[in-house]
């Protein structure tokens, strides 16, 4: 047929045309497609066997330069002895030479006192070994070190990776001392399952694939006789051709000058999709990480009962840098407040000394009273203009002050309301208040048209609109726009309303008074400085408003809002900690402003939108309207990630709890945290697994099935008296109500004490506080762990760490160990044991021994099972440590075996498993 | 193992002989009773090109390849402890071209021995079982492999004996390590195989600075701050049962296993994510009767042929690096008849060795076409 029969030929299609025209004039038959695709195999092979040929050709030259630069290093060695050392003697050398002197000696091998073989025998030629060495040099005895498998140290238990299972796999061991090798694997579970690996297809057969269509045309005979000569599925095939004719036009399309643009792919992200690895990568139990204890992907727990944003303390109101807004809006505030008040430059002067009086007497007085005064001097000092404002503006406050009145749900009402009653006697304020925020009002409006400016059509409408609320804006503050146009002479509208933002944020937080904020701001020295802030600051104003709309990434509004949630309405926290590097306190906290305002717009409610927005200003951060709407962005997320990762796990669950209440004796169950957002019911995961709620499960703290630790206060949590203790658990400092721990050198504060001279002393794993152990040669047998220091009775002494595997690994890795006579398993609870042979800690060489000085407890650490090893007596400095293994007493090697068969009773609801394991 | 796909066969050579060169033997000697396991030719040092050590039992040999097919003995060492049983020499030196044979065994001690004062010049006690392979970095001959039982490979520094590093943890082999071997070129990189029947590539660019450190360290070696490498680079399933012999062949890997193959492959790794790639299996080089598991071959210096022996002592000389593969010569001798566990190839490729379950070593001699 058509095929290019020369097998050399190059990839490069070659018969593209003929082979198109042909396949449309006739329905190949299946001999046609079988010879087209035997041809195609025949290339292949061939194309295939030159390009072997061609590598290792390449390989080869490359290689014969790399041997001869080593062999210049072999000579140069030779020079570099001959030069160096004439003098020495170097016995090699000298053996060397001697042989060949006497080539011609005697014929007998060697004698040895052992097992020297006297004869060589000379098979052919003349050839003979010559004896030049009649004697052995001795190398002295080094002494050995007791066998070990090479082992990671493991500080805390890690979980085993899924690479490192042995289920399933055919296991080979050589019995050294049979020296032959047994393959280990039970023959019921070991279906050899061919794996369905899904294989890739590689180039060849891809080339294979297409240019057998293109010839002989797309039909289920040519994809089955395809499927065949590449020992697939159709389906597989035809999938694959798809995907090659889809990659194809790809191709074409970008080579048509499609040039696709490349973005940064982090910045770009919104936050919730560059948080979609955080989720899955940081362990919110033990916050770090890649945690290998929990895994990544775990299940998220999002606690029914939301923090209360962080409280911040007077002394964290200093300016945190430069770009803070308090130092913007300090100076801000002079040139506005003495904008709206003097439609003259000349008269800027007066109320900036006035304001600067204000600052004086605010950084005076703190607390509560600090409140009042602050406001009253904030209000006498805007009287005045509030009069020239009210004048100008007097249709609108009626109506507004009526809105004022009228009762809301918002905690700001109240607020106010006490602040009205405060101020009674100063009416004017609240006007000026209102309009404030009828000022805000409109600049919500220029916030969405901004957007629609953004996203690119300015309609004419929308400039009309603007004008008019600019209008209105100017009409409110008439003196004040005379001022702020002389300083921004010739800068278009656009930039014009950006300072009328701040301008009006700055207003609108000016009743609101925010005394935390005020009273440490540094007093202005002299007037000169505050002008020139002044117009640096509205210049500053002028480029970040500017750009505002669009340099707000979605990733930092969400972070913003993440930091809002966290830090309340606390711009300077916000800017350190999330957006460090991308805003300035001052952007944010423009920003927090401007998209409240513009939020509470679109909620529709006029007279609601303003007061809310007034008490968004509330640095208190109480988040009132919005909390609504985060939480249940929340449930969509949780919703979504759970539905990607984690459907087979719950799948899982069912049969696992199965399991568990059939062994109602098992002693340690797994603690998996909980998802109930109420308090748990009968549903409830930890409920129904037999185990506590913890800190860490979703549900309320008021649940009745949470551990609520101890409340003990001279027991010092060492006794059963302690519940924690009696529980088998370590005191969790998150839960007990009096074990805590200091940090540091106690510069930090230390937490209230409560109990005299209190320490708990139930929490050693927690905190590390391990004695040190050592590793050395056993007086019984191998290894041993050794103390380094004496102890008391009931000390702890250290952690037994292991890889955690599951109960069916247990089985299949002990098969081998128990073969090898050495196993470091332990039960730990009923879905994990302990594995230490690759990684663990020293105290994995402590030995067993039926009268021990030490014992082993499994304990509850933060949600966690453990091993703790303890002293069972005093243990004096250098001690070598034992501890009872408690084999299952049918399964325990001969060296463990008990004379007196005293089964324990833990023992007994042990997993029947053909292995032997530790058990605590 | 996978089914191979279309396309991505390998070349498997021919088992006639091309008869491009003949050998014939021309010495045997009988070294002891004890099995011999290893034997290597120096390629250090172009004095001693015609020198090679073999091990068995307690003994390590040192001899000296004549004209005419004659074999001296120059030096003959015995460890004291009866029991060691020697599985593996190397040759290496030190910083200062001094010759040391490197040898190490069932005890888990590696020997460094100072063939110029016939002394040994110090013992790396740390491994936790058997050695069954050293090998030495050509570019830098002070240093040294090693492949344990104990799941381990470590690297060491023989001028100062520091353990360098250990190849071994989270990513590391799952039973005893076979082989192990340098790169010729790339100074970083091992390929280490076992008995887990994997091969793995490991780097140590990353832990270089180590190895810098070792050779200016004065303190003692225990003090080392000896650095664990957890994950290999590059992880090959070539074989379905335990992998014995691994050597770089350029940047392609020769491997074998006990399916009476030597296979040529190439590791194709994928940059952006270690650990994972695909295995390009080019070449295979049959050799009948080799089904029994510690066989190691050899190659000569300029990689261009390879010797390996089989269970019932004949050896097979495969031209390494046509496609397809030559066979140059198979090897027979009617006394011959025990596994041979290791063959050395002489620098040029015209001496082989063999040494013997037996405990014999056979010497055959490349015949001139003339």
């Amino acid at each position: 047929m058509a095929s290019d029969p020369s097998p050399s030929a190059s990839r490069s299609e070659p018969h593209d045309d003929s082979l198109m025209t042909k396949s449309l004039e006739t329905t190949p038959t299946l001999k046609h497609i079988s010879s087209v695709i035997d041809s195609l195999k025949k290339q292949v092979a061939a194309d295939r066997s030159v390009s072997i040929q061609k590598r290792i050709e390449d390989n080869k030259q490359k290689l014969l330069g790399v041997t001869n630069h080593l062999s210049k290093f072999s000579n140069g060695r030779k020079s570099c002895w001959t030069n160096n050392n004439d003098n020495s003697v170097d016995l090699l050398t000298k053996r060397q030479n001697d042989a060949v002197d006497m080539t011609t000696g005697d014929k007998d091998g060697y004698s040895s006192q052992e097992d020297a073989h006297g004869s060589t025998a000379v098979l052919q030629g003349s050839s003979m070994a010559v004896k030049n060495a009649d004697r052995f040099i001795k190398l002295a005895e080094a002494k050995r070190l007791p066998p070990y498998t090479t082992w990671i140290f493991l500080d805390r238990n890690q979980r085993m990776t899924e690479d490192q299972s042995v289920v399933g796999r055919r296991r080979i061991y050589y019995d050294q001392n049979g020296g032959e090798a047994l393959i280990c694997s039970d023959s019921e579970e070991e279906v050899i399952d061919d794996e369905e690996e899904k294989r890739e297809f590689v180039e060849f057969e891809d080339y294979i694939l297409r240019m057998a269509i293109k010839e002989v045309g797309l039909s289920d005979q040519v994809l089955e006789s395809l499927a065949q000569c590449l020992s697939r599925s159709p389906r597989e095939v035809k999938a694959r051709y798809e995907i090659l004719m889809n990659e194809e036009k790809a191709v074409e399309g970008s080579k048509n000058g499609d040039e696709a643009h490349y973005v940064n792919p982090f910045l770009d992200k919104d936050l919730e999709a560059a948080l979609d690895s955080f989720d899955n990568l940081f362990c919110r139990r033990c916050l770090v990480f890649d945690c290998r204890l929990h895994g990544c992907s775990q299940d998220l727990f999002f606690p029914a009962e939301k923090q209360s944003p962080w409280s911040h303390v007077d002394e964290e109101n200093v300016p945190c840098g430069p770009h803070c807004y308090q130092a913007v809006l300090k100076s801000d505030r002079t040139t506005i407040v003495s904008f709206p008040l003097n439609g003259d430059v000349e008269e800027k002067f007066a109320p900036l000394s006035d304001g600067a009086g204000t600052w004086i007497s605010r950084k005076m007085p703190s607390g509560p009273s600090a409140r009042r005064r602050l406001k009253s001097c904030q209000s006498e000092s805007a009287s005045s203009n509030a009069k020239n404002i009210s004048e100008s503006s007097d249709s609108d406050i009626g109506p507004r002050q009526d809105t004022t009145s009228t009762p809301l749900p918002s905690p700001s009402k109240t607020k106010l309301a006490g602040k009205c009653g405060i101020h009674k006697r100063n009416s004017k304020r609240v006007a000026e208040r209102v309009l404030a925020c009828m000022q805000k009002r409109q600049k919500k409006m220029v916030a969405s048209d901004s957007d629609s400016i953004v996203s690119g059509g300015l309609l004419p409408s929308d400039i009309k609109l603007r004008s008019n609320s600019h209008k209105e804006n100017a009409d409110a503050t008439s003196s004040s726009h005379k001022n702020v146009k002389s300083l921004i002479v010739g800068r278009s509208r656009r930039k014009e309303w950006p300072i009328q933002d701040c301008r009006n944020l700055v207003h609108s937080e000016h009743p609101d008074g925010s005394p935390n904020k005020m009273i440490t701001d540094p007093p202005m020295t002299s007037s000169d400085d505050t002008m020139r802030k002044d117009e640096c600051v509205d210049d500053n104003t002028c480029k970040q408003e500017l750009s505002d709309d669009k340099s707000w990434k979605a990733i930092e509004k969400g972070l913003l809002e993440k930091g809002v949630e966290i830090f309340g309405r606390n711009s300077c926290l916000i800017s350190r900690n999330l957006l460090n590097g991308l805003k300035t306190c001052w952007e944010i906290f423009q920003y927090m402003t401007y998209s409240e305002n513009k939020l509470s717009c679109q909620a529709g409610d006029a007279a609601n939108s303003l007061l809310e927005g007034f008490s968004k200003f509330d640095f208190n951060g109480s988040m009132s309207g919005n909390e609504v709407r985060r939480r249940s962005r929340f449930l969509r997320r949780r919703g979504r990630v759970r539905r990607l990762k984690y459907t087979w796990k719950s799948a899982a669950y069912h049969s696992i709890r199965k399991r568990i209440t059939e062994r109602k004796d098992q002693p340690c169950r797994q603690y998996n945290p909980c998802n109930c957002q109420t308090a748990c019911g009968k549903q409830c995961s930890c409920l129904l697994n037999g185990t506590c709620c913890e800190k860490y499960c979703g549900c309320p703290k008021s649940c009745k099935n949470r551990f609520r630790g101890c409340h003990c206060a001279k027991s010092q949590c060492r006794s059963r008296q302690c519940p924690c203790f009696a529980a088998d658990r370590e005191c969790d400092p998150d839960v007990c109500r009096n074990c805590w721990v200091s940090c540091g050198d106690g510069t930090l504060g230390v937490p209230n004490q409560r109990g005299d001279n209190y320490e708990c002393r139930n929490m050693k794993l927690l905190l590390k506080q391990q004695q040190r152990v050592l590793l050395g040669r056993s007086d019984v047998s191998g290894w041993g762990a050794f103390l380094k220091n004496s102890v008391g009775k009931h000390e702890y002494l250290g952690e037994y760490t292991g890889e955690l595997i599951s109960h069916r690994e247990a089985d299949k890795r002990g098969k081998i160990y128990d073969r090898e006579n050495s196993s470091f398993l332990f039960n730990l609870n009923d879905q994990f044991v302990l594995d230490a042979y690759r990684k663990g800690d020293k105290l994995k060489f402590a030995n067993h021994s039926p009268d021990p000085n030490c014992y082993a407890k499994v304990i509850m650490v933060a949600g966690d099972h453990r091993v703790g090893i303890f002293a069972k007596e005093r243990i004096s400095a250098g001690e070598e440590l034992f501890y009872d293994y408690r084999y299952e007493p049918d399964r325990a090697p001969a060296w463990a075996r008990k004379p007196e068969a005293s089964g324990s009773k833990r023992e007994e609801g042990a997993p029947s498993s053909g292995r032997a394991k530790k058990v605590a | 193992m996978a089914k191979i796909a279309i396309g991505s066969e390998p070349v498997v050579g021919s088992l006639t002989p091309s008869k491009k060169k003949d050998y014939r033997v021309t010495n045997k000697l009988q070294e002891g009773k004890r099995p011999l396991y290893a034997v290597v030719f120096n390629f250090i040092d172009s004095r001693y090109f015609n020198v090679f050590a073999t091990v068995g039992g307690n003994r390590v040999t040192v001899y000296q390849c004549l004209e005419g097919g004659a074999i001296d003995v120059l030096q003959s060492y015995v460890d004291e402890d009866k029991d060691e049983s020697f599985y593996t020499v190397s040759w290496a030196c030190n910083t200062d071209g001094i010759p040391f044979v490197v040898a190490g065994g069932i005890n888990g001690i590696i020997r460094v021995i100072d063939a110029s004062t016939e002394k040994i010049h110090k013992s790396f006690v740390g491994h936790g079982d058997s050695i069954n392979e050293i090998r030495t970095q050509p570019l830098k001959p002070s240093l040294i492999v090693s492949a344990s039982k104990d799941e381990s490979v470590r690297l060491w520094n023989v001028h100062t004996g520091i353990c360098i590093l250990i190849f071994s943890g989270a990513g590391g082999h799952r039973n005893e390590v076979l082989s192990v071997d340098f790169h010729p070129s790339d100074i970083y990189r091992i390929t280490s195989c076992g008995m887990d029947n994997t091969v793995k590539i490991w780097s140590m660019k990353e832990f270089w600075t180590y190895v810098e450190k070792s050779f200016t360290w004065t303190d003692l070696p225990s003090k080392f701050p000896t650095k664990y490498v957890q994950f290999p680079v590059f992880i090959a399933s070539v074989h379905s049962n335990y992998v014995d012999c691994n050597r770089w062949l350029g940047d392609f890997i020769l491997s074998k296993s006990v399916d009476n193959e030597i296979v040529l492959w190439e590791p194709k790794m994928k940059e952006q994510s270690p650990g994972e790639g695909t295995v390009d299996i080019l070449q295979k080089y049959p050799v009948p009767e080799c089904d029994i598991w510690f066989i190691k071959f050899s190659c000569d210096f300029h990689y261009n042929a390879t010797a390996i022996g089989n269970r019932e002592g004949k050896i097979y000389v495969w031209e390494l690096q046509s496609s397809p593969p030559a066979l140059i010569a198979k090897l027979s001798h009617a006394q011959s008849k025990s596994p041979i566990r290791q063959t050395a190839m002489s620098f040029d490729g015209s001496i082989i060795l063999g040494c013997c379950e037996d405990g014999t070593v056979w010497r055959w001699d490349a015949i001139s076409a003339s």
